[in-house]
């Protein structure tokens, strides 16, 4: 059931357009994570859901109720902001209490919720310390707490793990995703890294220049890129692009020349038979090291760099398709210098048409 | 060991030598503070100095023996209780008020959209620009129309324009990260709790600094206070020593006494609020170029 929507909505600030024409429904109890690079909108829709943003056209609705021009406080709504946006003169406790103290709460269920708070974020030592007295991370959590002490309706999440370190910012995901499992709120979580979105999410909405490029699971949107930009922006290392020349098609497959001039076969997605230049494709891990001039190679190729991850080893291979990135195992033999084929998966090779959509 | 010695002497080779320029511009601001610091000390010298010390010839830096005649006869033979008491009534309204007031004009102008708001603070720059001093006739007019000369709410009011201080606060509001304020609004904060709960306690350094130059601007003021305020038993401490000169003519102990006894208040905020004073100058300075 839908229970935030966003229909038709369009920010505007001046003549510049930042979001155009949006729609969007987000299921109850959901996390959804709102994914995509600097300046996509995705912190604009964020802050227009909580009423920090006008909507310049459009509405937005919460459980069935429209709220395009209610106040922020009535929403129903709280948000985590990505500095904390801790009170610094004011305690722990003071800090998650100041809702209620503002809405003049009896001291008693003011400090008995607080407790309640305190012991599920584990802050309970914590409560009479300041901001300025704590690690990024406890600060984190008190912001959560802050938002958690409302019962709100929606939880919003404004990147609030880009200022911690990686370590630790690993260990809020869990927590993060503890959370969720405990309150089954519905969580909307902006991100521009697209692993706390992976890792987090169980719907993921990729925003690209104010308009969604794809919804669907991490596993939909890592699989089935609907176009190049949510396949570039998916992945990490990133998908080899190159270009392909168009053979001919049949029974949806296409057959293609690849740079380099051998000829590949792929079963298009949708069935339907692309036209005009043809871009593919294809993750790392996806294209495997075979002996250079093998039958099965794609490409021949050097590998000029080689990264040993442990786990996994990365390779750079300059070929005729230019420099392609392959994702090989953690004890993978090879060497910078040497020539070798690469093997493309065509069942994980992805095409793309010439306005950029997968076909 | 001999790595120790080689470091050694690179060391002693890297020393710097006789700084000559740093030497006079040291020198030169000791002889500052001493140009700036004599005419104090002659006056507290001279304050407990007796009459006939005082009209002796010669340089005497320190009294012969010190005594405290001219502070009592000020205290005994002056109304200067009653200017005190005045000084205070006028200084402590005029910084509670003009303070408040700065904060809630430097609150609007800075966070909240309303029209006029631009011409507004426009208004309030070039007020800025006109010296207090050039309207103090239109004030006296409109003070003495509505009848409020030789009372305490004559002086106060036009003393109550303090531009600088609203755009002190305008630009403390401004470098104030946004997140604060709509974290506030989130929790359900009205604009008065978002001023008063969270913004000027998030750095009462701000309000305690511009609090004590407004205290000590307003104590040290003269000129108003000399017109507003004919009646002796309505002047400001200020104004009172003026009449201390003219009753005891050149009793120059008495006169220096009085005037210590004026200073008295500022010298001792300057020293216990010493940092804040400085945060308050270093505040404004960039407003006054």
């Amino acid at each position: 059931m839908t229970y935030v929507e966003l229909k038709n909505v369009t920010k505007r600030y001046g003549s510049v357009e930042v979001i155009s024409n949006l729609s969007l429904g987000i299921e109850e109890g959901s996390f959804t994570a709102l994914l995509g690079p600097s300046g996509c909108g995705k912190s604009t829709m964020l802050r227009m859901i909580a009423g920090l943003e006008e909507i310049t056209e459009g509405t937005c609705s919460i459980a069935g109720s429209d709220v395009t021009n209610t106040p922020p406080a009535q929403r129903g709504v709280a948000m985590v902001f990505q500095n904390y946006a801790l009170y610094p003169h004011l305690t722990v406790r003071q800090n998650i209490a100041f809702s209620m103290s503002l809405a003049r709460v009896p001291k008693a269920t003011q400090n008995e919720r607080v407790d309640s708070v305190a012991r599920m974020l584990q802050l309970g030592e914590l409560l009479e310390r300041r901001p300025a007295q704590l690690s990024g991370g406890q600060r984190q959590r008190v912001a959560i707490g802050r938002a958690l002490v409302r019962d709100p309706r929606v939880f919003l999440f404004d990147e609030p793990l880009s200022n911690l370190d990686a370590a630790l910012r690993s260990a809020m995901r869990v927590e993060l995703a503890k959370l969720h499992q405990d309150v089954k709120t519905t969580m909307i979580y902006v991100t521009h890294d697209q692993v706390e979105a992976m890792t987090l999410a169980d719907k993921i909405v990729v925003l690209d220049r104010g308009e969604i490029s794809q919804v669907g699971t991490p596993l939909e949107l890592y699989n089935q890129p609907a176009n190049r930009f949510v396949a570039s922006f998916i992945g990490s290392p990133a998908m080899n692009f190159f270009g392909a020349q168009l053979q001919s098609v049949e029974n949806g497959v296409t057959s293609m020349t690849l740079p380099g001039g051998h000829v590949a076969s792929v079963r298009t997605r949708s069935g339907k038979a692309p036209s005009g230049n043809l871009e593919v494709g294809i993750r790392p891990e996806h294209l495997k090291i075979v002996n250079a001039g093998d039958k099965s190679a794609s490409f021949n190729g050097t590998i000029s760099i080689v990264e040993r991850l442990g786990n996994s080893t990365i390779l750079y291979v300059d070929t005729a398709a230019g420099p392609l990135i392959i994702e090989g195992e953690g004890s993978l033999d090879a060497k910078s210098g040497e020539t070798v084929g690469l093997m493309m998966d065509s069942k994980h090779t992805h095409l793309f048409g010439a306005d950029a959509q997968a076909v | 060991m001999s790595a120790a010695t080689t470091s050694t002497s690179n060391m002693a080779g890297t020393r710097r030598g006789f700084d000559l320029g740093g030497a006079l511009l040291t020198l030169l601001t000791i002889v500052a503070a001493a140009v700036w610091f004599f005419p104090l000390f002659w006056g507290i010298s001279t304050s407990l100095k007796t009459d006939s010390e005082t009209v002796k010839p010669g340089l005497n830096l320190l009294p012969e023996s010190a005594t405290l005649d001219g502070y009592l006869f000020v205290i005994n033979n002056s109304n200067l209780p009653i200017w005190y008491l005045n000084s205070t009534i006028t200084s402590v309204a005029v910084t509670v008020i003009a303070v408040f007031m700065a904060a809630c004009a430097g609150y609007a102008i800075s966070q909240l959209r309303f029209p006029g708001r631009t011409l507004l603070w426009y208004i309030i720059l070039a007020s800025f620009m006109v010296p207090g001093s050039a309207l103090i006739v239109n004030h006296f007019i409109i003070i003495a129309g509505v009848k409020q000369l030789n009372t305490h709410l004559g002086i106060i009011l036009p003393m109550l324009l303090h531009p600088v201080t609203v755009i002190v606060y305008k630009q403390f509001f401004d470098n104030l990260p946004r997140e604060f304020r709509e974290a506030a609004v989130m929790d359900g904060a009205n604009e008065f709790q978002l001023l008063f709960r969270v913004f000027l306690p998030m750095n009462w350094g701000v309000t305690t600094a511009l609090a004590i130059i407004t205290f000590i601007g307003a104590w040290n003021s003269f000129l108003w206070p000399f017109l507003a305020a004919q009646n002796e038993r309505m002047m400001t401490v200020t104004v009172g020593i003026t009449a201390v000169q003219d009753t005891f003519g050149v009793a120059y102990a008495r006169v220096l006494a009085g005037a210590v006894l004026a200073g008295l208040p500022v010298a001792l905020a300057y020293i216990l609020f010493q940092k804040r004073v400085t945060q308050a100058i270093t505040l404004s300075a960039g407003i006054k170029g």
